[in-house]
């Protein structure tokens, strides 16, 4: 007599599948639901910006630092923005030694897309001098901990990270033989803030069988063939789309996609920007959480 | 990013003559925005690789050959790096295509086929004249189809980019100097017999969702459109194979 019993891998698989359909996913959320998200900023200290996201069991620290450089060649009134992502080994064995390298390209370049507009961050005023000096932001993204959707969990600390940053303010003095003098202000709390309004966030949209679900843990995402990844500001203005993964999508299932990234999207600026703010009304006296909580 | 020690190096301060150029000519032509440029794409050319490909469509000019299956080191995934050479600078911008040619030929593939083994496409783009990417995926697709490896279907690329304002419209196969005005570019990948969207990359100032998606639905459209010309191309290359085969 022969049996035959599903492992415990083939169950999962299909309770994650069937789900989406009846809006139930195995943590009982619904399909367009994003796990907790828990935001700080300011965490490290010696950096002009930081911010911490935990989404679920994906955890991102980001730091911006900005120093001053040469504006690029074909665009002298502006200051640019460098991105760099650093797999760590801590987020899972597959980064060990090279391993995250190809990962965190992918991150870098993805984020290079979604600010390479004009909209994004104004650029312009990070200049301090055309054609010889300007701020370079430096963000530094570290992948501490991967528990699925990564490129959301990382935008939204990019984004938190740039509403934190403060840049010195500096004068320019020109003495009588021309040559300029970069000033700094005595003030350390003379700075400017960077204004986040524009900054995009990106909503990764996983198709598991005829639906999508937003925000798929680990889980959800290897019984995914597709995804794709919508970069979508508070107005609803898109900058970037990318479809990610092995398998094909289609074209109704885009459009449905797209809609629903809009949605989402529009949604998590405005609770973000509320806890932003929030956060930043509490002011210097509030209980720092950190790495321990 | 590493230095190009081979180039000699200039004075110390160098500045690049198109700061003091003059002013810009007039921008591209106004032009039928559901305009195709015409292709010649012939496959089966390269006797050294598996498979090949060149596709001509305007000023852009790319050519593709696909090595394997071989055995893959590590992994069980076929696929494999596409390297573009030509104008484009550094190696950041080309892995970022590398990854976009594999994430749009992945779904063509018959995979599951070739366990343990790696295919090599290598991309090599002679001119940019436009739609860059857009080439190279339907180079790649057919040198693919030509090396006999299993595939669903065929992949076939279109470029797209919207005008800026004030006119805003999205023209479907863009030339270089369309391209450099625009606002925003995407790229799409359809696998037309399938209707399935193999590949998607797009970016810069589209507006809203519904601008993307108009674009996409032309994008689409100007796919199918390509569709024929491949076929041609890939009967006439196992032709000539055949008649080559005889004597």
């Amino acid at each position: 007599k022969a049996s035959v019993s599903m492992g415990e891998v083939g169950k999962r698989h299909s309770y994650i599948v069937m789900g989406p359909p009846e809006d139930l996913r195995v943590d009982g959320r619904g399909c367009e639901d994003y796990r907790c998200v828990e935001v700080e900023t300011d965490v490290v200290s010696n950096t002009s910006g930081s911010a911490r996201v935990k989404l679920g069991h994906t955890d991102i620290l980001v730091g911006v630092k900005a120093e001053m450089g040469t504006p690029k060649l074909e665009k002298p009134n502006e200051g640019y923005l460098e991105f760099f992502v650093d797999c760590s080994a801590n987020a899972t064995p597959e980064f060990e030694g090279r391993g995250g390298d190809d990962l965190g390209t992918e991150i870098a370049n993805t984020l290079y897309r979604i600010f390479n507009n004009k909209s994004s961050v104004d650029l312009k005023t990070l200049c301090i001098s055309p054609r010889e000096h300007c701020w370079v932001l430096y963000v530094d993204v570290l992948l501490l901990e991967c528990g699925g959707n990564l490129f959301d969990a990382i935008s939204i600390a990019v984004k938190a990270a740039l509403f934190n940053t403060s840049i010195p303010r500096v004068r320019v003095l020109e003495d009588e033989e021309g040559s300029k003098d970069i000033e700094l202000s005595d003030d350390p709390y003379d700075c400017i803030r960077l204004s986040v309004e524009n900054v995009p966030c990106i909503v990764t949209l996983c198709k598991i069988g005829y639906r999508h679900v937003v925000d798929a843990t680990l889980q959800e995402e290897a019984c995914s063939l597709a995804s794709l990844l919508v970069s979508v500001t508070s107005k609803g203005v898109v900058t970037c789309m990318r479809k990610v993964g092995k398998g094909s999508l289609d074209p109704e299932s885009i459009f449905e996609m797209m809609e629903t990234g809009k949605r989402v999207g529009k949604v998590l600026h405005a609770s973000l920007q509320s806890v932003l703010h929030k956060e930043e009304s509490l002011g210097p006296k509030r209980q720092k959480v950190g790495f321990l909580g | 990013m590493p230095g190009d020690h081979r180039r000699i190096r200039g004075p110390e301060e160098s500045q690049p003559p198109q700061l003091y150029a003059a002013a810009e000519e007039e921008g591209p032509a106004a032009r039928d925005p559901t305009r195709l440029r015409p292709v010649y794409a012939r496959a089966g050319l390269l006797s050294q690789a598996k498979g090949s490909a060149y596709l001509e469509a305007g000023g852009t000019k790319v050519l593709c050959a696909v090595s394997g299956p071989r055995q893959a080191e590590g992994g069980e995934r076929g696929g494999g790096p596409a390297g573009s050479g030509g104008e484009p600078p550094g190696g950041g911008e080309e892995r970022e295509l590398a990854l976009a040619l594999q994430e749009a030929l992945e779904p063509a593939v018959r995979l599951g086929r070739y366990p343990r083994a790696q295919l090599e496409v290598s991309a090599l783009l002679l001119e940019d004249g436009g739609s860059a990417l857009a080439a190279a995926l339907t180079a790649a697709a057919l040198a693919l189809a030509d090396a006999g490896v299993e595939m669903y279907d065929l992949v076939v690329g279109c470029g797209l980019s919207l005008a800026p304002e004030p006119a805003g419209t999205w023209l479907l196969d863009p030339t270089r100097l369309e391209e450099e005005r625009a606002a925003a570019g995407l790229t799409v990948a359809l696998m037309p017999v399938l209707n399935q969207v193999a590949g998607l990359l797009g970016s810069g100032e589209g507006g809203l969702i519904e601008s993307w998606a108009e674009a996409v639905r032309l994008g689409l459209e100007g796919c199918q459109r390509l569709y024929p010309v491949l076929q041609q191309s890939l009967v006439r290359a196992a032709r000539r194979r055949g008649a080559a085969a005889q004597p």
